[in-house]
């Protein structure tokens, strides 16, 4: 399949106070049309700002990219004027919160908030772009949608919010949607409908999508390829089958072990990562893993490690990834 | 919608009724009254005999609470009685200052208000630049200058260099609309600049809030421009704290304006109040408070409801 985005040893970082952190340091990855690819990693790891260095909305001055390229339908995002991204904004790559709560605007209605994306980017006018607003908030489950456009953000619940952000990212039939952790704020039975929703809605109009979670069920079920996140570096990357099967890093290892599993006897207690994610601004010399590592050698502490590709484009940045091989997952 | 409305309208009347049970017991702990300060302008020295008198004659005599119905059984006919010092009718007193203060404090609050929204809004947007430095002296000089003394510096300019003064009597604006607003503009320019300051700032401050907010970030990322941002997005939500600034500061130009009043010579609420207290004129005091705790009232009402206007959460509850 044809690569809808590219995004090239993208670098973004943040001046601040205590030195420049680097946020996002040195990410590929590519994103084909029609597939779901996530981005996996802790909190901090620089997964949601890659996503808003797609957007070019990274909160500037003290956030800025300084190196790499965006790749998306053949034109590099970075070179484009602030006025060509804006139509690029919302109508071919759209964009998913986590806060459904503080994410839409409380003093306009849902109507206005649905179609004013519509009246800009497609030229609607405004009968038209309410009939589509009704259309696309029948599209995303919301019941009597006709009544609901007249409605405010705070006569909806958590689950409405956040599929009415659904509905406002698919108002112009974007190629790609990137989702930045689009079901933490919710309950979790209301988390499986939006995810299932974002999943039959992006199979049936062949929407691109970039999940970004630190969940790793989400991704075992949505995600076509995964990428893991640490420390700002993209360090293991496979098929959502390879990574869960056949993990290769010792933090991606690491993170399925933490996951607390019902299938499974009662074991006496969870087996979480020691230590601490490293300061982004003062990252060792070698693999920013190596102080947590179980598996380190000598030489992970002196030098990064390189991305070595196993089978089928199987990606892992570790010195020992070969004889994690054999550990078992869980 | 209706049903706040109707609440906030009816709670205004239980606060003007406190307000004036309040100025009517406080004046009357205050230590002096009205017949011992006459005498005292006087020079002369009265038995307490000649003094009883006098209070009789003022009705000072009586009890508390039938002096206070007596004033509440006017009050409720429009009838705000006489002036102890005077004698002259009040509400004839006040008629031609209230138009004034009135007139004065609208036209400031245009002044301050076409001032401060757009110069707030810019120095938000352009934070940290050389436009947000300048607007920002540009307000703390306003905040550093007593309107009065910048009234005094208008005034001067416009005799050194112009060798023009503004009219120095009032003229109703029904009457000559010209007349009055040649003397009424620069008053409100030196009252409007230091209303604008406080205004321009709190202004930037709950714009740059606002713009910090996740919904603006989901504007930005559906693709829309800048102004529209500004304007459909952030100005409503920004607009809560302003209208707050913008309404106190209304009411208190009613009563406050002293010294300005002075400088321009006019007769404002501001010296009448102070020459009211000063002569313990009950009557002129309680009326005079109850004007302006009355606009103050009025103002917070229209308050609540310019914010159920703007936001919805207020209105739906």
């Amino acid at each position: 399949m044809a690569k809808l985005l590219e995004v090239k040893n993208l670098q973004t970082q943040f001046l601040t106070s205590a030195g420049v952190v680097r946020a996002v340091d040195g990410v590929s990855y590519d994103v084909d049309e029609g597939e779901t690819v996530a981005l996996v990693g802790e909190s901090g790891c620089g997964k949601s700002v890659s996503a808003l260095s797609i957007m070019r909305l990274v909160a500037e001055p003290a956030g800025r990219i300084v190196g790499g390229e965006i790749v998306f339908k053949g034109r590099d995002l970075l070179k484009l004027s602030e006025e060509e991204m804006r139509d690029v904004r919302g109508r071919d790559i759209a964009m998913i919160f986590q806060e459904p709560m503080t994410s839409l605007n409380p003093v306009l209605t849902i109507g206005r908030q649905l179609t004013e994306g519509l009246e800009i980017h497609l030229g609607m006018g405004p009968a038209a772009a309410s009939a589509r607003a009704i259309e696309l908030l029948g599209l995303v489950g919301i019941p009597d949608p006709a009544r609901r456009l007249a409605q405010y953000p705070h006569q909806f619940s958590g689950g409405m919010r956040q599929r009415m952000m659904v509905a406002m990212a698919l108002g112009c039939n974007p190629a790609l949607i990137l989702a930045d952790e689009p079901t933490t704020a919710l309950d979790v039975t209301i988390q499986a409908q939006v995810l299932e929703l974002l999943q039959d809605l992006s199979r049936r109009l062949g929407v691109a999508m970039l999940i970004i979670t630190h969940n790793l069920g989400v991704v075992a079920r949505y995600a076509d390829r995964v990428n893991v996140m640490y420390a700002g570096r993209i360090i293991e990357r496979g098929t959502a089958a390879e990574i869960y099967a056949d993990p290769r890093h010792p933090y991606t290892l690491g993170l399925l072990r933490s996951v607390p599993r019902l299938d499974e006897p009662i074991r006496a207690k969870l087996d979480p990562i020691e230590g601490q994610p490293p300061d982004l601004s003062r990252l060792p010399p070698g693999c920013a893993f190596a102080p947590r590592c179980a598996y380190r050698v000598e030489r992970c502490t002196e030098v990064p490690p390189l991305a070595a590709c196993g089978a089928a484009g199987h990606m892992s940045a570790c010195w020992v990834s070969a004889s994690l091989a054999k550990e078992p997952v869980a | 919608m209706t049903h706040y409305i109707l609440k906030r309208f009816l709670l205004m009347f239980p606060t003007l009724f406190g307000v004036a049970v309040l100025i009517f017991l406080l004046l009357r702990v205050v230590p002096g009254d009205i017949v011992e300060v006459r005498f005292m302008a006087q020079g002369q020295y009265s038995s307490e005999a000649v003094m009883a008198i006098e209070r009789a004659k003022l009705g000072l005599d009586k009890p508390l609470w039938q002096q206070f119905t007596t004033w509440m059984w006017g009050l409720l006919h429009l009838d705000f009685g006489v002036s102890m010092w005077t004698g002259a009718p009040i509400t004839e007193e006040l008629k031609l200052r209230f138009e004034l203060s009135l007139q004065l404090a609208i036209m400031a609050t245009v002044v301050a208000t076409l001032l401060a929204i757009p110069l707030g809004i810019l120095a938000a947007v352009k934070q940290d630049t050389w436009i947000d430095y300048a607007v920002r002296v540009f307000s703390i000089a306003g905040l550093a200058m007593p309107s009065f003394w910048l009234g005094i510096l208008m005034i001067l300019a416009m005799l050194i260099i112009f060798k023009w003064l503004p009219p120095m009597v009032f003229t109703s604006f029904w009457v000559n609309p010209w007349e009055n607003l040649a003397q009424l503009i620069w008053p409100a320019l030196a009252v409007g600049y230091r209303y604008s300051a406080v205004a321009t700032r709190m202004m930037r401050s709950a714009m740059l809030e606002v713009l910090r907010e996740d919904y603006i970030r989901t504007a930005r990322a559906k693709g829309l421009w800048l102004k529209l941002i500004l304007s459909r997005h952030a100005l409503k939500n920004a607009m809560l704290p302003v209208i707050t600034v913008i309404g106190l500061e209304f009411a208190f130009l009613m009563g406050g304006l002293v010294v300005t009043e002075q400088v321009f010579s006019l007769n404002g609420l501001g010296m009448l109040f102070v020459e009211a207290i000063s002569h313990r004129d009950y009557t002129l005091t309680q009326a005079l408070v109850l004007i302006v705790a009355s606009v103050f009232i009025f103002v917070n009402f229209a308050t609540d409801i310019a914010y159920a206007w703007l936001d919805p959460r207020i209105r739906y509850r």
